[in-house]
């Protein structure tokens, strides 16, 4: 963003540079990356999520992600305790997290040095760095602010000096604590947001206290817009279109659990594991005020055993957990396949393999999820794109699960489960609710796995059901759920089974291509990196490259018309967050390299060479870098023949 | 000395209720109380159960003392305890006053009135002890005073919350119920071709992802796959009759989303006939709930076997319903005045009570002591409304509960018993409120009543277990066991000697308080008083004989608090003697002083002081080992086939694990147990029987004696089966 | 709500089911094999009691005894190896109105599904569990379990079997919130019999111990057991089992144990030699976990719609000028 380097360089600032106060032309800009940091208790939390939802309310497009200290309690002022959010403001709808931040306020300048080491901050990017520490009792302290403040501004960062405890103990007592709104005063006036709306907000978040809180608080908001007004030489300001309809604003992981409410699911089994836990701490939350229950069982395979048990009774029932835990569960997993017992199972991914990256994202568990557990165990793999699609994913799952008594994989991520984006309240109707189970007599005659014909499709008895007495197996079984020791029945087991899947794609859609129809080069993905590839193909055409995207929700089965989509352009490459080796490598040639594993998927289904580019950072693609991929990609293609 | 002409008048006057000119003064002008009762001029200082305070949440019922009791133990602490306590319990008594005086009201509001009254203005500290006090008080609702409404106001009030607790489990119910068939139905439908429509499907899935499905295809491949069956046509109409009649049943407010928004029926009915009619009409609405009820819990449980029960259920409740079945619904509240027990409401009244129709009556009798008709008749005191209770009792399965207003408060759980009983109750109160008894407080002359008992209190609960003893209860009463109750008396003679004795307090009393009766009392002149003057009670107790030597006499006390000795003719006595009656037979219901058991008693006294030794001690139980041992052996059958030579087997010890009938089914065979039994010998060879008997793993087979002497090798076979004939 | 002429008319009218009735297909275990006493005992008990068949559920894992709900004409789930627990657990907790039963064995309850077994007995589920410990691996061809004796010969343990064996018994005991423990011995059909009844009437989950012959892999092992009834040792009480005065005749070897005991409990389940036999330990006073959870609430859309709004409410940002929009979260 080129607006940036309008704010005067910081070393021809004098100190707590008080240049040029009363009034400014705000620059007007697209969009602007923030963060607010700070040691983990000094509330940058929660003056992030207050920053997000002003410029929410003003219509401004809002991608919030939490940067949480990889400790539960970090020392103070250590440069890994960074604790805080990164926002995103744009004029239009945003859909990730974008690039490298543009401005950041920080508490102190320790966990500045973290996110300047993880490369986070744009070159000249502005710095509002509280001043305190100069003037520290311990020198080693104030030594260590100097030292850093120096290297800084030497690096060119625009660093402004802002004395925040000092101007917040002026209107409170616990000028620690409420330098927070004094920050998220300064941002308002920084980005030209209604104050009205701010001190709303706070009225909101500290409804629940008593009044005085909530006085403090606006007080401390006001000193901060004041100050920026009189102190800082810069203002912004991001048009926004105002929204009309009401929005809410949650977290993938949130979105998930209210599915799971909207699907009329009544029981969810569980146990902890990062990133996929707060999920299910939230539906504890919730669960039970509408009758359901969450069950933290005593591992990851009775978690499945038990939500098995209880969908093969009942309605369908759900289990949240990432990889390690899906692992565990695979033979279950088999079972309630074998079984047909019908069983959403979502796995949060995170990095992997084994313990891998707990808190970090990456999309590696595509192929555990469509061939994960002994045998041929098909299975439908749906992956959520957006943070909007956790909440409508639980709900198809549901129906597809109930509807094909198969199990349903939900792909979800480390990277939407810790964003916010606002997106349209969900308007609930009463038909996403599972219906009552059937408990009607079961007509004489019909069999317990009565395969269709053509779909592989059967009735699925429920215990209760006079007449439909049987017993479900893991062992090969015929129609009569009887144990089958003829490879006859075994195979026309397989066979339904299999069906069921064919069954499914026939009733989906060919899936929307974004950008063009035809062109030089097609991106496909799926997962959390939509918002991403689609802003980067948008980029890239702007300067005129032929590319378009296609995003796939099914990955199993795959929806119609990929192929034929592919073949209008001239090459089709895949981005995913998972592993794939890098062509360049010495020892990578076509016949070992191992590609990215849609990439893999779509070249052994479609007999089209599809590349693909990859990254596994642990953060989410920047949409810059995946820009840059395009270029040089399509440069690579050469002219058109 | 007193001279033989007084005597004599005096005599007379008790003999014939006929006053001499001189010597005995009339008592109407004297304003005279029985002297028991004197000390009870001032009520409203006295701390007593009453005025009440209906609790109008959970419609409890509290006594104002005991309200400002708890308040007390709350505030009064510290420095200042004496003095709110002081204060607080003077605000109470100025409570007392105002409704005595005939206010009403909630106890918020009536607290400011009393407040005023004690002047609050210009005392700042008694403001202050008032102030802490109120805000300690956390209850409210109407205060209650014992008088002529009282009775009618307390009973509507504990009926309100036992409807409460029944309305709160019919919803509980019956919300069930209409879920459960819902679903049932729309279980059924998502089955239906309709329920796998494509528009069906597109609503099931949230907008955002509709595009991803061609629902189209989706719906003619379920469909196709999965041919519809759906429920038989009669038992969704089923479903669906059930569900109307309970979303639009009227004895509670609507229940259920689709609930028809009916107003509810009222239940309180001013009279027998008004309320029988109510009970008829909807009678039938009342047999289609209750049916509905019955056979939605068989569908919902999926029990209802239409070839069964429908034929059941056709002429459902049609001879009555039992109080089990309309335990769920409403009770009918009647609350009438004995006065207006016409001939009708009374016929009515036992209709309903003989019928066990889910009734609640309350008759209360203002005045028990109204003279009979009849000239010269028996007085007849109470009798009318004690009939009443009497008869009642008389049907059995009947709650009848008996007692003077005074004593509610120490009913109100029998009360709530009663209104929560299944099945009809009837509540006999005397108010105390007669016309005739002058300034005597209505509280008062309910407790006279009682304590005399000119109207005992007693209750019979045909749910409190199956004999007399557990179902009636006389104990309310004061010292039930005796006659009369006694109470210590103390007064000063004219020397200022304090001069103490034991006063029986009998019906005399009672009726010594009603102005009608004064022509059968005689103020003797404290010049007249005499050895011969005899306490009524110790008079009736001694029996007809020798009335001549004593004249009856009570003590009463006049507004000046002066002791007056007065006399009663024969006539009061003898209705105090009838009175004596009817309570012995009381108390004998009661179990007190029972004449069978008396009997029975004085005969076994007698059988055991013939007996000369003392009688032997219980054996004490012995140890279940023993008696395990001591056991029979295990059965003549049993033993007998150990000692024949047929085949057998210890069928009680077959672990049914298949090893004989998998050598000859024929011959071996399992009971409705699944143990194993001889069936047939002759259907296999000895050989096999002793093949069974040898891989018997609890070896439980006796081959017995070859059946068929030509079988091969049967000395070795033989030889091999006497390891098992035992 | 039932009432008492409702109760009349169902009891009139209810069908009766025979032994039959609960009975599928010929039992696939080895004849002479104690399965098929369990068998018989449960197949007596749903008749008895009037179980109904639809409303009744077996859940097993894997091995012989699992194989236990395919000869049931009930519901069964025959799931996988140690897992039986948790799946039965879901059914519980999904169905208020079933019956559920849980055969598993020794390896599957004692050493592959031990961490289930543990903490079923915390959940206290009302579910009846029978463990068929025969002390042996039979459908994998004679390898030696978790309750094989100490020196036992199998094609694990040639030299014979390294450890002690584990006692199902005394490791249930020291579970919080155990609520039901009995032990019987396949043997004596009569007890098998009670106890299976008296497991069946515990709310709460009953674990019942089945010591069980294997005819195929140990013959001899339980011998001198089924030979010599001083070897068990009958428990009675009148909170417990009574014993008949046939059984007592037989089996002389009694103590009069209470069942609310638990300190005894453990020292009897000690015990190997005898077999103590009878219900060990009962406390009718420890909550159902699925009680805890609300089980079996009357769910409604209605509600699902209401507390869903409520949750969106907390999270809905409103247009500017609509703050007082209902349902606005303040």
């Amino acid at each position: 963003m080129t607006e940036i380097t309008l704010a005067k360089p910081v070393a021809r600032q004098p100190r707590q540079g008080r240049a040029t106060p009363g009034k400014k032309a705000a620059v007007t800009l697209k969009e602007h990356v923030v963060e607010i940091i700070s040691d983990s208790g000094e509330g940058a939390q929660r003056c992030g999520q207050a920053l997000g939802a002003i410029a929410a309310r003003m219509g401004n497009g809002v991608w919030t992600v939490e940067i949480i200290p990889a400790e539960i309690r970090p020392p103070a002022r250590s440069v890994a305790g960074a604790s805080g959010n990164r926002i995103r403001l744009g004029t239009r709808q945003v859909t990730n997290g974008g690039d490298e931040t543009d401005l950041v306020v920080a508490f102190n300048e320790q966990v500045l040095l973290g996110r300047v080491r993880a490369g986070e901050l744009k070159p000249g990017c502005i710095i509002l760095l509280e001043s305190m520490w100069r003037d520290d009792a311990d020198p080693k302290v104030a030594d260590s602010y100097t030292e850093t403040y120096e290297r800084l501004v030497a690096s060119g960062y625009n660093v402004y000096e802002v004395p925040m405890e000092r101007e917040c103990r002026a209107v409170a007592v616990d000028a620690r604590r409420g330098k927070n709104m004094f920050a998220l005063g300064m941002l308002c006036s920084i980005y030209s947001l209604e104050l009205q709306l701010a001190r709303e907000q706070i009225a909101l978040t500290f409804g629940k206290k008593a009044a005085a809180v909530v006085k403090t608080n606006v007080t401390l908001l006001d000193a901060g817009y004041a100050w920026a007004e009189g102190n800082l030489d810069f203002k912004y300001s991001i048009p926004a279109v105002q929204a009309s309809e009401p929005q809410i604003v949650v977290n993938g992981n949130t979105a998930l659990a209210l599915g799971v409410l909207a699907s009329g699911m009544e029981i969810c089994a569980m146990y902890p594991i990062t990133p996929a836990t707060s999920a299910s701490h939230y539906l504890s939350d919730v669960f039970e005020k509408v009758g359901g229950v969450v069950h933290q069982a005593e591992d990851e395979i009775a978690a499945c055993a038990f939500a098995i048990g209880a969908s093969y009774a009942s309605k369908c029932t759900v289990t949240i957990t990432s990889g390690p835990g899906y692992s565990l569960k695979q033979e279950a997993i088999g079972l309630a396949v074998m079984a047909e017992i019908p069983l959403v199972v979502v796995n949060v991914q995170r990095g992997g393999p084994s313990t891998g990256q707990p808190t970090k994202a990456e999309q590696g568990d595509l192929f555990t999820a469509m061939f994960g557990s002994h045998g041929d165990a098909p299975k439908v793999v749906l992956a959520a794109a957006t943070i909007e699609d956790c909440f409508y994913s639980i709900i198809t799952a549901r129906r597809i699960a109930e509807t094909f008594n198969m199990v349903v994989v939900v792909l979800s991520d480390a990277n939407l489960a810790t964003s916010q984006t606002p997106f349209p309240r969900p308007q609930f109707s009463d038909a996403w609710v599972a219906p009552p189970i059937d408990q009607s007599p079961i007509p004489p005659g019909a069999k317990p796995y009565d395969w269709d014909e053509q779909t592989g499709l059967a009735r699925r008895f429920i215990p209760g059901q006079a007449n439909g007495m049987h017993t479900v197996t893991g062992l090969a079984h015929d129609r009569l759920s009887h144990v089958a020791y003829d490879s006859e029945s075994n195979e026309q087991g397989l066979r339904a089974r299999s069906l069921k899947l064919a069954a499914l794609a026939r009733t989906l859609t060919a899936p929307p291509l974004f950008g063009a129809d035809e062109g030089d080069l097609l991106i496909i993905g799926w997962g959390s990196t939509k918002g991403t590839i689609e802003e980067a193909v948008e980029r890239a055409r702007a300067e005129g490259a032929k590319v378009a995207s296609m995003h796939l929700r099914f990955l199993q089965p795959l929806p119609p018309g990929i192929k034929e989509a592919m073949s209008r352009f001239r090459k089709v490459m895949t981005i995913e967050g998972n592993w794939s080796d890098r062509p360049e490598e010495e020892l990578i040639d076509e016949t070992n390299r191992r590609y990215s594993a849609l990439a893999m998927l779509l070249r052994a289904r479609y007999l089209v060479d599809v590349d693909c580019w990859s990254q596994v950072r642990g953060a989410p693609i920047k949409p810059a870098t995946l820009c840059q991929v395009i270029r040089d990609k399509i440069a690579t293609l050469g002219q058109p023949r | 000395m007193l001279m033989e002409a007084e005597l004599q008048s005096q005599v007379a006057f008790h003999l014939t209720g006929r006053r001499p000119a001189a010597g005995l003064d009339a008592v109407d002008a004297l304003a005279l109380r029985p002297a028991l009762l004197a000390r009870y001029r001032d009520l409203a200082a006295l701390r007593y159960d009453y005025p009440l305070l209906l609790v109008e949440d959970g419609e409890r019922v509290q006594a104002l003392s005991g309200v400002f009791d708890r308040l007390l133990q709350g505030i009064a602490q510290g420095e200042h305890a004496e003095r709110v306590t002081r204060h607080v319990l003077r605000q109470e008594r100025q409570l007392r006053r105002l409704l005595a005086e005939g206010a009403t009201g909630s106890l918020s509001t009536l607290w400011d009135a009393a407040a005023e009254r004690l002047g609050l203005h210009g005392d700042e500290v008694l403001r202050d002890s008032l102030t802490r006090a109120r805000a300690a008080l956390k209850l409210d609702g109407p205060l209650l005073d014992c008088n002529a409404a009282m009775p009618e106001t307390l009973l509507t009030h504990v009926w309100r919350g036992v409807q409460k607790a029944k309305a709160a489990r019919f919803r509980a119910t019956v919300g069930r119920l209409i879920q459960e068939l819902s679903d049932i139905l729309r279980a059924d439908f998502n089955r239906s071709d309709a329920g796998r429509s494509a528009q069906n499907l597109k609503a099931s899935i949230g907008e955002q992802h509709a595009e991803l499905f061609d629902f189209g295809v989706m719906s003619r491949l379920l469909t196709k796959a999965e041919p519809e069956s759906t429920l038989p046509e009669g038992r969704r109409a089923r479903l669906r009759e059930l569900l109307s009649v309970l979303e639009s049943q009227r004895f509670y407010s609507a229940v259920g989303p689709s609930g028809k928004a009916e107003v509810a029926y009222p239940f309180v009915y001013p009279s027998c006939v008004a309320a029988l009619s109510a009970y008829g009409e909807r009678l039938p609405q009342l047999r289609s709930v209750a049916r509905a009820i019955a056979v939605a819990e068989l569908e919902v449980a999926g029990e209802f076997r239409e070839a069964r029960h429908s034929a059941l259920f056709d002429n459902y409740g049609a001879d009555g319903l039992d109080p089990a079945d309309e335990a769920l619904f409403p009770d009918y509240l009647v609350c009438i005045n004995a006065r207006e027990l016409d001939a009708a409401e009374s016929s009515t009244l036992t209709e309903i009570l003989s019928a066990g129709l889910p009734m609640k009556v309350l008759v209360q009798a203002d005045d028990i002591l109204d003279e009979s008709t009849l000239p010269g008749a028996h007085l007849g005191f109470g009798l009318k409304s004690r009939q009443l209770a009497h008869t009642a009792i008389g049907l059995n399965d009947v709650f009848v509960l008996q007692s003077a207003s005074s004593n509610l408060f120490q009913f109100r759980e029998p009360l709530r018993r009663g209104l929560a009983y299944a099945g009809p109750a009837l509540f006999s109160v005397f108010s105390g409120a007669t016309a005739t008894t002058g300034d005597l407080p209505a509280y008062l002359c309910a407790a006279a009543a009682m304590d005399s008992r000119a109207f005992p209190a007693f209750t019979y609960d045909p749910s409190a277990g199956p004999d007399w003893a557990s179902r009636f209860d006389l104990q309310a009463n004061p010292e039930v066991d005796r006659d009369w109750p006694t109470h210590r008396y103390a007064y000063e003679d004219e020397a200022h000697q304090r001069v103490g004795l034991h006063l029986d307090f009998t019906p005399i009393d009672f009726v010594a308080c009603d102005g009608r009766y004064a022509r059968h009392f005689a103020r003797v002149a404290r010049a007249d008083w005499a050895s011969n003057m005899q306490g009524v009670g110790e008079y009736l107790a001694r029996g007809e004989a020798g009335a001549l030597e004593n004249v009856p006499c009570l003590l009463m006390v006049g507004p000046d608090d002066c002791l007056h000795k007065v006399i009663v003719d024969e006539k009061l006595l003898r209705e105090a003697r009838r009175c004596r009656e009817m309570w012995h037979s009381l108390q004998e219901l009661g179990g007190i002083r029972n004449s069978h058991a008396e009997r029975l008693l004085a005969r076994e006294r007698a059988a055991a002081e013939q007996r000369a030794e003392p009688a032997t001690p219980a054996p004490a139980a012995a140890p279940e080992a023993v008696a395990a041992a001591a056991a029979p052996a295990p059965g003549p059958q049993a033993d007998a086939q150990a000692s024949s030579d047929e085949a057998y087997i210890e069928t009680p010890r077959c672990t049914s694990c298949n090893e004989c009938t998998g050598i000859n089914p024929k011959m071996f065979a399992y009971n409705e147990n699944k143990q194993a039994y001889v069936a047939d010998v002759s259907a296999g060879t000895y050989a096999q029987l002793v093949e069974a008997a040898e891989s018997c793993q609890v070896s439980i087979i006796h081959p017995g004696k070859p059946h068929n002497p030509d079988e091969p090798d049967l000395p070795e076979l033989m030889r091999r089966a006497a390891a098992f004939q035992s | 709500m039932s009432t008492a002429t409702t109760e009349c008319m169902i009891r009139l009218y209810e069908e009766r089911h025979q032994l039959e009735d609960y009975q599928s297909g010929v039992p696939r275990w080895c004849s002479g094999c104690g399965d098929n006493a369990i068998l018989a005992a449960v197949q007596r008990l749903c008749r008895d009691e009037q179980l109904r068949p639809e409303k009744t559920v077996f859940v097993s894992g894997i091995g012989c005894s699992s194989r236990f709900p395919h000869y049931m004409k009930t519901y069964g789930f025959h799931g996988i190896h140690g897992r039986a627990l948790p799946i039965a657990e879901g059914v519980r907790m999904a169905r208020p109105d079933l019956h559920v039963f849980v055969n598993t064995g020794d390896g599957d309850c004692c050493s592959i599904g031990a961490a289930h077994w543990i903490h079923a007995l915390r959940y206290n589920m009302n579910i009846t569990v029978f463990l068929h410990d025969n002390q042996i691996y039979g459908l994998t061809k004679m390898q030696a379990s978790p309750t094989s004796p100490k020196g036992l010969k199998s094609n694990t343990t040639p030299h014979g079997a390294y450890l002690d064996a584990l006692n199902p018994l005394t490791v249930t005991l020291g579970v919080q919130n155990v609520s039901f423990v009995a032990q019987t011995v396949d043997w004596i059909p009569e007890i098998v019999y009670d106890v299976v009844k008296a497991a069946f009437h515990h709310k709460g989950l009953s674990f019942v111990r089945i010591v069980q012959r294997c005819p195929e892999w140990l013959p001899t092992l339980l011998e001198p057991w089924l030979h010599d009834p001083l070897k068990v040792k009958l428990l009675h009480h009148e909170a417990g089992l009574a014993i008949s005065p046939s059984l007592a005749k037989v089996y002389k070897n009694q103590e009069r144990h209470d069942p609310a005991d638990l300190d005894r409990a453990r020292a009897v389940a000690s015990s190997i030699d005898p077999i103590p036999v009878g219900i060990l330990y009962r406390n009718p006073d420890v909550p159902c976990y699925e009680d805890l959870r609300g089980f079996g609430e009357l769910r409604s859309t209605a509600r699902i719609r209401a507390g869903l709004e409520a949750e969106f409410d907390k999270f809905t940002v409103w247009p500017q000028g609509s703050q007082g929009t209902p349902g606005h979260a303040t």
